[in-house]
Parts: C-alpha cells; sequence; structure tokens
C-alpha cells in the first residue's frame, strides 16, 4: 500500500451523524479509492457524503447509468486493484447481484453496503429486512460471500472498515448489511482512524495489468466466469466452496445476552437484535430466564455457537422485520435440535421492545 | 406589530426542523399567528408530515403534505404543495423548515412574495459534532455556499450524550464563526434534558433557548 494511505486521516472523536454519513466516513477510514453508485432511498446519503468527502481526500467516485453498471464498475475498480465500493438498497440490491456473483466466481473482493428498504419489488424506502436472504444468496451460485449484519451507527462505521479488510484478505465479495433504520438515524458514535488504532489494512492489489511477462516472470492472471464443461466448472465451484468452508471459522461473529441459563432464548439480527436485547434486559428483571443470540454473520452463519444454546433453552423465538428470512438460516443451522421455534415477523414493519416482550409472556 | 418571516436551513440532522418548530410555538405562546412550513423537499425522513396533526393540535398553521398523500420518494425528491408557493403571503408569522445543504435552500426561489417590505431571515443551525461543521474553517466554508444566513445558531449536542463540553464547544466555535462571517449568533439552543448544564446565556454571552423535542417520532 501507498505510504500516503498510513498517514492519519481522521481525528478520532465523538459525532452526531446518520448511519448514512457513518458509511461514507469509514470508507474514507479505510483508505477506499472509489466509490460507484446509482442513487436508491434510503442509500442516497452514502453517495451524497462520499462526493462531498471525495475531492478533500483524493478520492474517486462515479455515478453510472444503472446498478448494474455499478455493480459490475465496482468488480472493474477492484480489477484495476482500487479499494472500491458501492451502496444500493431493495430493487438496486437485485440488480448488482449478476455482478456479485461474477466477483464470487472470480473471487474480486468487492465491498458493498446494503440499505434494506421494504419489499417486494420498489414496496416502500422506509425499511425492512427482507434483503437478508437476496444478500446471502442472491447469486446463481452458492452464496459464496460475507455478509455483515450491523445494529448501530457504530457497527456500521466499523464493519465497514472491517468489510474491506476481510473482502481483500479472504478474496470473497463482502457484504455491509444495514436497514434504513440505521441509516436515517441519528446517533452519536466514535470515528476514527483504524491506522491510528494499530488496525493493519490488508493493501488492495490490481488483478490485471501487473508488469512482467505473464508465465515468465509471474504466474499468469486467468479470470474466468464462463466454463464449457458440466465437470469442468463442478470443479471450479467445489474449489470456491471448499475454500470458504475452509476459512468461514475465522470470520463468524456473534453476540449473546444472558444465554447461560436461558429458558428462552431469542434470536434476531441487525437492528431488530437491539430490541431483543432491551427486552431481555427488562424481563430478567422481572425473572424470566431469558437471553439473546445475535448473528453478526449472516454468511457464514454462526451454526454451532447457535446450536449450543438452542439445545441448552427450552424454547426459542425468531424476531425479524421479515417473513422468515433469518428462520430459514436458523433452522437450517439447528437442524435436528428438538428446541421447538415460536416467531415473531412483520415483514417490512418495525419491532419494538415492548413487542419482543408480550411475545416472550404469550409464549 | 411587525410579522416576521424566518427560514432554518443547515446541514443534514443538524436540528433545523427541532428549531423551526420550537421557534413556531414560541411565537403561538406570544399569542401570535403562526404558520409553519415544511419545505424539505430534499430528504423524505424525519420531516414536519408526521407529526402535523399534533403541531396543528397546538395551534399552529402547518402547511405539509400529510405522509400518505405523497408520491415520488426519496432520490426522486418530493413536490411541492400548492401552497408552499405562496406560504409567505399570510398575515401572521411565518416560519419556514428548509431540507438540508445547498440543494435544500434552492427551494426559497420557488416561493412568492420573496421581495415583499417584510424580509426573509434566513437562519442556519450548527452542531459542532457534526464532522463538516466541527471546525471554524469548515463552518465558514460551509455558510457560503448557502447564500443569504441572517444568523448562527448553535445547536450543538450529542444526542443523549450531550454534555456541557459539546454546548461550550458549539458556542465558542460557532461563535469565533459567526464574528468571521460578520452575521450574529442568533441563539445556543440545548434539549429540555440538558436545561440544566447552561443558564440564560451560553459561555460566549449568547441568549440560551430550552428546546423541547418533538422530532424524535417524526422518522416516517
Amino acid at each position: 500500500m501507498a505510504e500516503k494511505n498510513l498517514e492519519p486521516i481522521i481525528k478520532e472523536r465523538r459525532v452526531f451523524i446518520t448511519g448514512n454519513e457513518a458509511v461514507a466516513w469509514a470508507g474514507v477510514a479505510a483508505r477506499a479509492d472509489i466509490m460507484y453508485g446509482y442513487p436508491i432511498t434510503p442509500q442516497n446519503e452514502i453517495m451524497h457524503y462520499w462526493t462531498r468527502l471525495a475531492p478533500k481526500y483524493g478520492k474517486g467516485f462515479l455515478q453510472t447509468e444503472d446498478e448494474i453498471s455499478a455493480g459490475f464498475a465496482t468488480v472493474g475498480g477492484v480489477l484495476a486493484g482500487k479499494r472500491a465500493f458501492t451502496a444500493t438498497s431493495g430493487p438496486g440490491n437485485i440488480l448488482m447481484q449478476d455482478s456479485m456473483s461474477m466477483a464470487e466466481m472470480m473471487r474480486i473482493p468487492t465491498v458493498m453496503i446494503i440499505t434494506q428498504r421494504g419489499g417486494p419489488s420498489t414496496a416502500t424506502v422506509i425499511y425492512s429486512q427482507q434483503e437478508t436472504t437476496l444478500t446471502c444468496f442472491g447469486g446463481n451460485g452458492e452464496g459464496i460471500r460475507i455478509v455483515y449484519s450491523t445494529a448501530s451507527h457504530q457497527e456500521l462505521f466499523d464493519y465497514t472498515i472491517k468489510a474491506f479488510n476481510t473482502a481483500w484478505k479472504y478474496r470473497f465479495p463482502t457484504f455491509v448489511l444495514g436497514d434504513g433504520y440505521q441509516s436515517k438515524m441519528r446517533e452519536s458514535l466514535t470515528i476514527y482512524d483504524p491506522v491510528e488504532r494499530g488496525i493493519e489494512l490488508v493493501p488492495a492489489e490490481p488483478f490485471l495489468g501487473k508488469g512482467g511477462v505473464a508465465g515468465l516472470d509471474r504466474p499468469p492472471v486467468h479470470l474466468r466466469n464462463t466454463y464449457n464443461m458440466e465437470d469442468e466448472l463442478y470443479e471450479v465451484v467445489r474449489e470456491l466452496v471448499d475454500a470458504y468452508n475452509a476459512v468461514a471459522h475465522e470470520i463468524v461473529e456473534y453476540r449473546e445476552m444472558e444465554t447461560e441459563d436461558a429458558e428462552i432464548l431469542i434470536v434476531a439480527h441487525g437492528i431488530v437484535s437491539r430490541a431483543a436485547e432491551g427486552a431481555v434486559a427488562r424481563l430478567r428483571k422481572d425473572g424470566y430466564k431469558v437471553g439473546s443470540f445475535r448473528p453478526i454473520t449472516l454468511r457464514p452463519f454462526p451454526a454451532e455457537q447457535l446450536r449450543k444454546c438452542a439445545d441448552r433453552a427450552e424454547k426459542m423465538l425468531v424476531v425479524e422485520s421479515a417473513e422468515g428470512q433469518l428462520k430459514k438460516l436458523v433452522t437450517d443451522a439447528i437442524y435436528g435440535s428438538t428446541t421447538p421455534i415460536e416467531t415473531l415477523f412483520r415483514p417490512g414493519e418495525s419491532i419494538t421492545v415492548e413487542e419482543i416482550i408480550s411475545a416472550v409472556k404469550g409464549l | 406589530m411587525d410579522k416576521l418571516r424566518e427560514a432554518y436551513v443547515g446541514e443534514y440532522a443538524s436540528g433545523k426542523s427541532e428549531i423551526a418548530i420550537n421557534r413556531a410555538l414560541e411565537l403561538h405562546r406570544q399569542g401570535r399567528k403562526v404558520r409553519l412550513v415544511d419545505l424539505d423537499l430534499v430528504e423524505p425522513f424525519y420531516t414536519l408530515r408526521p407529526i402535523k396533526k399534533e403541531l396543528e393540535d397546538k395551534g399552529l398553521e402547518v402547511i405539509a403534505w400529510n405522509t400518505g398523500e405523497i408520491i415520488g420518494l426519496g432520490e426522486t425528491g418530493t413536490l411541492l404543495k400548492p401552497e408552499m408557493k405562496w406560504a409567505l403571503k399570510y398575515g401572521g408569522d411565518v416560519i419556514l423548515d428548509i431540507g438540508y445543504g445547498v440543494k435544500g435552500v434552492k427551494v426559497i426561489n420557488l416561493l412568492e412574495g420573496l421581495e415583499d417590505e417584510r424580509p426573509l431571515k434566513v437562519y442556519a443551525v450548527i452542531n459542532v459534532a457534526r464532522p463538516m461543521t466541527s471546525t471554524v474553517e469548515e463552518i465558514v466554508e460551509y455558510i457560503s455556499t448557502l447564500g443569504k444566513v441572517d444568523g448562527l445558531i448553535n445547536n450543538s449536542h450529542l444526542g443523549e450524550e450531550t454534555d456541557e463540553e459539546i454546548i461550550n464547544e458549539g458556542a465558542y466555535i460557532v461563535t469565533k464563526a459567526a464574528e468571521k462571517l460578520n452575521t450574529p449568533v442568533i441563539a445556543t439552543t440545548v434539549a429540555r434534558e440538558f436545561a440544566h448544564l447552561v443558564g440564560d446565556k451560553d459561555c460566549m454571552g449568547n441568549p440560551v433557548k430550552i428546546l423541547e423535542l418533538h422530532m424524535k417520532k417524526a422518522f416516517w
């Protein structure tokens, strides 16, 4: 990485901003070189603030003609050795899946921020957790990607920085899955320079246009996303899946609260996990033996860790602002567990602490 | 009595709407006729729309869309409601809540009656805990993009973590920026919850106004 990239660029301090701005600042902090994007609510201010910051910090920005183009331009930027990212939501997330599939196939370390809005289709510009399945498994492949589901502005900042490192270290497309609430809410967080905190930034390098003679001075670069034969493809996908599974345990992140003696285990991700943790705190005061489990990585999923908590509990309650998209991940992860699963599904709508408390009391 | 016409402008999430509402209610409590206008055509979130009825019940005349009426959400902007264009033609005080940034301010040019003998005062709301308006230089640069500004308001806070330090830091930086811009500091604003941290004047001698918070309910 160029020396200039290691100079401190952000003074560490508490700030009061929206989640979208936190992402734009994290892009600067992570030494991202360029953002490609196309406007869609509730993502717009990531672009908007990036375009305000970009000239000050010598960064690039390109607004493309649509999200298909923004996704592929991000892949192209990465191939040229740029720390490139994009951000989108809802229908834009659908349009970017083709390029992200390509990134999976060719192991291109793209970074993409998702601000989930209501679905299906154009639906609302407000909020949901209905892009969980799409973001985890959206391509015409096997979901060979990393998905962080954030719950606060601080996490949007931290995990956007981390996403660049994870992507460039493991060479899988990496997603930060937020939502309209996190995008638009205002709360305080600490912005900082990761280099000053001693966080090593995994360097970017060009995939194409390397010097020397291929095959003589260096191995040839051979990036393919198309194959002639079934068995040829099978071998490639097998290798991809094996490579992904081999490092999954290093990438997995989760958060438990009061699970040790929990009879009731609430499972939630993203911003809904904040309501779940709020409910646990209040229910514990009332003597309920309740705990919560939050997968931070949805891909790879913390299956073993959830399984341990699930086996200890008498009942599970899966809570999400979607109609069972998290639950599919949960049931797949704990297949064979006999702990009954109850649900609180509110597709496209918020879920409050009080609603979770009343659902727990009604079990 | 002179009728007032005031517009509140500033950065995204700086507190423009909260201050516009509090100003409108302050004038209403003085027995004045007050019209509050939602001129935020930039952002569909955190506008006056969700709390329109609540504010009308408090005695304000509110010109705003109802959330269910609007079309073209977000990146497409919001339509100007016909009554908004004529909002300044009013026998009482008019308070305008403007969308963020340079584009937001341009909405003022769409209004009829700007050349009226009563001048429209434009006040910029500043929170120094926002990283693009955190220093004197940044504020001066930012304000110069907005065009005519008649005064600054120090609304520096850190949400629930607000303390005396951030309020005072804001008062100091905003006052210094105002000196450079040769414009007055209208007030330092502080949420009711933190009123005990301040007196009638801030550390720089600017008047302090206490805010009742209404916008928390205005997400959508």
